[in-house]
């Protein structure tokens, strides 16, 4: 019983995580209609900057993420603004091959600056855990965790109850009329893929905190976005939250119950059955899921 | 917009036309470069990917090797002295990618190959070798497997897979006490993995060791937490991990997550990676590692002198210490250059040959080749981290300092 408690706080901790590495993909892909092949490579490169914050000034990853957020929404704005924003109204097919680009390009260039080198942020405590019960809680994991909860709490605060939340809404909703109550969509859709690589550098200092990375760290981070904004759904902000807890525990309880090698058929087999009876994910809503064009 | 749509498709056309041009099949004979004095040899390296770090390492290995032979004049073939000369490709640590690099460069009439990094891409490259009548020196494919095919063309120079983390279990067996009773083995799912977990498990069992059952993960893994929830219950003595470097690291940083406290970790080829003590700081103190060389290795030969000479050139190159990753990768090269010699000809048949018959010493160990292609007789070692630093503690008789034991605190 001990081991099913532990397998469920680890997976349910790690579930966090993902949600984390997710949320900034999931919308993109529901507000612009993009799905972004470079998001993994703004996961790892909020890490690097993380570490190199953390290297150069000694500065404490869960404070140096404020920073690795502001630096990676500016960079995240202007992709948008000067290149995604060129192709925004191709066929997803353009843009599909814009960001894998973008994803070359970045991993190569990270490759290049920093080295293959694997790289962890390192802190005192993070790799500590308190013992409740017998059940170990990695600190680390536990701060990433409450940190995914929050953000995604505040997310969908912002998106109801802000003018600039409501704006995004809106654009992702019908950006034509959007654009006729006045709304700027092209700002809106470089605010929106700004604070999605926010959220993916924050997420990649985490990662980078309880973890490793390097720069071939990227194309998983993109995969397991995809997977968990198609599980939780598009449209809702709780979807990459629920997506993400369902593939952490999936994970954990595959792992403990089966051989661990299952861990990957059994997170996309999940899929393959949500998907059966919930084509528009767990959470999600269907208008979202039927817009993909091709 | 017409004029520039008709442009862009000219120049994919004229694009592709090159490049299919660049891949034609040619009947170019087995010793490039020879004519113009040079000596060609290619490699296609993990420079990216997901084994970029242990890619780059192997490409040093390499880079030191040609420096130190064109720096004697070059390799002698016949009378004439040749520039050694090593052209890498990156293979993205792709299986299939290395293997049509080996064939390009046999397009290109390079016939002698040194091996990729990893199991999985020399795997994949020696069925090209054999096809091509190209020849390889295998630089760090460890898995038996590659061996066990009936290739005649791909040679060796490490210890194979079996012997990886069964080499820690022997040190533990001899060095450790009180003596441990019980082994887990953790490992990943890869085939050069599996066969090293498999080594372990009887080596374990040979011993009188309790061995439980190995638990497997995916390949390139950075959440192990399931397989070592499921080893805590049973409280193991031992806990040795056959991975690779992320999935090694992982195994040491969540095991302190999960409490799981073992008296010793060891693991295949992670700790001798400089990384495993950047990346892990005093978490890594005291976690057994088995490589394939060590600074103490006994042997030398004329081009890297001896092991601890080998140290210096690496750190005065590149700036770290030398790990096994650089050291067999070097021994690769330095095998095909006395091959060559011996065989006085860039002849991929003679030096084949030449390779199958090689008996000689070097800094890595004695390179001789049995008849499946593996250098078998070379013994591994067993490392420990102690103060940050790769100590040789087994075999005893090179070993730099005794093992700590128990190798971690509660």
């Amino acid at each position: 019983m001990t081991g099913f408690l532990q397998a469920t706080v680890y997976g349910l901790l790690q579930g966090g995580l993902l949600a984390l590495v997710a949320v900034g993909f999931s919308l993109v892909w529901g507000v612009m209609n993009v799905v972004n092949l470079s998001h993994g490579a703004f996961v790892v490169l909020g890490a690097y900057v993380g570490w190199q914050l953390n290297t150069s000034l000694g500065l404490d990853p869960f404070l140096g993420m404020v920073i690795v957020a502001l630096v990676l929404f500016c960079i995240g704005y202007a992709v948008q603004r000067f290149l995604i924003n060129l192709v925004v109204n191709g066929p997803i097919f353009i843009t599909l091959l814009l960001t894998f680009g973008l994803e070359l390009l970045l991993v190569q260039g990270m490759n290049i600056v920093f080295t293959a080198n694997y790289q962890s942020i390192p802190t005192s405590y993070a790799g500590n855990a308190i013992v409740l019960g017998g059940i170990q809680v990695p600190l680390g994991r536990l701060l990433a965790f409450l940190l995914a909860v929050g953000i995604t709490v505040l997310l969908v605060k912002v998106m109801a109850n802000t003018r600039i939340g409501m704006s995004i809404m809106a654009t992702g909703m019908d950006r034509g009329a959007a654009r006729l109550m006045g709304i700027r969509a092209r700002h809106v859709y470089a605010l929106t893929f700004g604070i999605a690589t926010a959220l993916a550098g924050m997420a990649g200092t985490m990662v980078g905190t309880v973890g490793t990375f390097n720069p071939a760290a990227a194309g998983g981070f993109t995969l397991l976005s995809f997977v968990i904004a198609v599980l939780g759904g598009l449209g809702n902000m709780y979807g990459a939250m629920v997506g993400g807890l369902l593939m952490g525990l999936v994970q954990a309880w595959g792992g403990y119950y089966l051989s661990g090698t299952w861990v990957n058929a059994l997170a996309f087999l999940v899929l393959v059955i949500v998907l059966m009876f919930r084509p528009s994910g767990l959470v999600g809503k269907a208008f979202y899921a039927a817009r993909v064009e091709v | 917009m017409k004029t520039s749509r008709i442009l862009a498709t000219a120049t994919i056309a004229a694009v592709s036309v090159a490049l299919t041009g660049c891949g034609s099949k040619g009947e170019a004979g087995g010793d490039a470069g020879a004519s113009s004095g040079t000596l060609t040899i290619g490699a296609s390296i993990s420079l990216t990917g997901k084994t970029a770090r242990e890619g780059v390492l192997t490409q040093e290995g390499y880079q030191l090797c040609q420096e130190k032979v064109n720096a004697k004049g070059g390799v002698k073939v016949g009378d004439k002295m040749l520039k050694l000369d090593i052209k890498y490709q990156d293979d993205t640590s792709k299986p299939d990618t290395a293997a049509s690099l080996v064939d390009q460069f046999n397009d290109q009439g390079i016939k002698l190959i040194l091996g990729s990094y990893g199991s999985a891409n020399t795997e994949a490259q020696a069925a090209v070798i054999e096809r091509n009548n190209q020849v390889m020196v295998d630089s760090s494919g460890a898995d038996n497997n590659i061996f066990a095919k009936g290739y005649k063309r791909t040679f060796g120079v490490l210890s194979p897979a079996t012997e990886y983390a069964a080499s820690i279990v022997k040190a533990v067996a001899e060095l450790a006490s009180p003596k441990p009773t019980s082994v887990v083995v953790l490992s990943a799912d890869d085939g050069f993995s599996k066969r090293a977990a498999d080594g372990a498990a009887k080596a374990a069992k040979d011993l009188g060791f309790t061995v439980l059952e190995t638990q497997y993960f995916p390949n390139g893994a950075t959440d192990v937490s399931a397989s070592l929830n499921k080893v805590k219950a049973s409280n193991p003595d031992v806990i040795i991990g056959s991975v690779h470097l992320a999935e090694g690291v992982a195994i040491i940083k969540q095991a302190k997550e999960l409490g799981v406290v073992p008296k010793v970790f060891g693991e295949t080829v992670a700790p001798p990676t400089p990384d495993f003590v950047t990346t892990l700081g005093k978490d890594a103190e005291g976690v057994l590692g088995s490589s394939q060389w060590t600074k103490s290795a006994a042997g030398s030969d004329d081009y890297f002198g001896t092991a601890k000479q080998y140290d210096a050139d690496i750190q005065a190159k590149f700036k770290h210490e030398a790990g096994y990753h650089n050291a067999e990768a070097s021994a690769a090269c330095l095998a095909f250059v006395l091959a060559i010699q011996k065989a006085g000809s860039t002849d991929a048949n003679k030096v084949r040959d030449a390779l199958a018959a090689l008996d000689a010493p070097s800094f890595f160990a004695q390179l001789k080749f049995d008849a499946v292609g593996m250098n078998s007789t070379k013994p591994m070692s067993v490392i420990q981290i102690q103060g940050g630093k790769q100590v040789t503690v087994w075999p005893k008789a090179s070993a730099e300092a005794a093992l700590i034991w128990p190798g971690t605190t509660k």
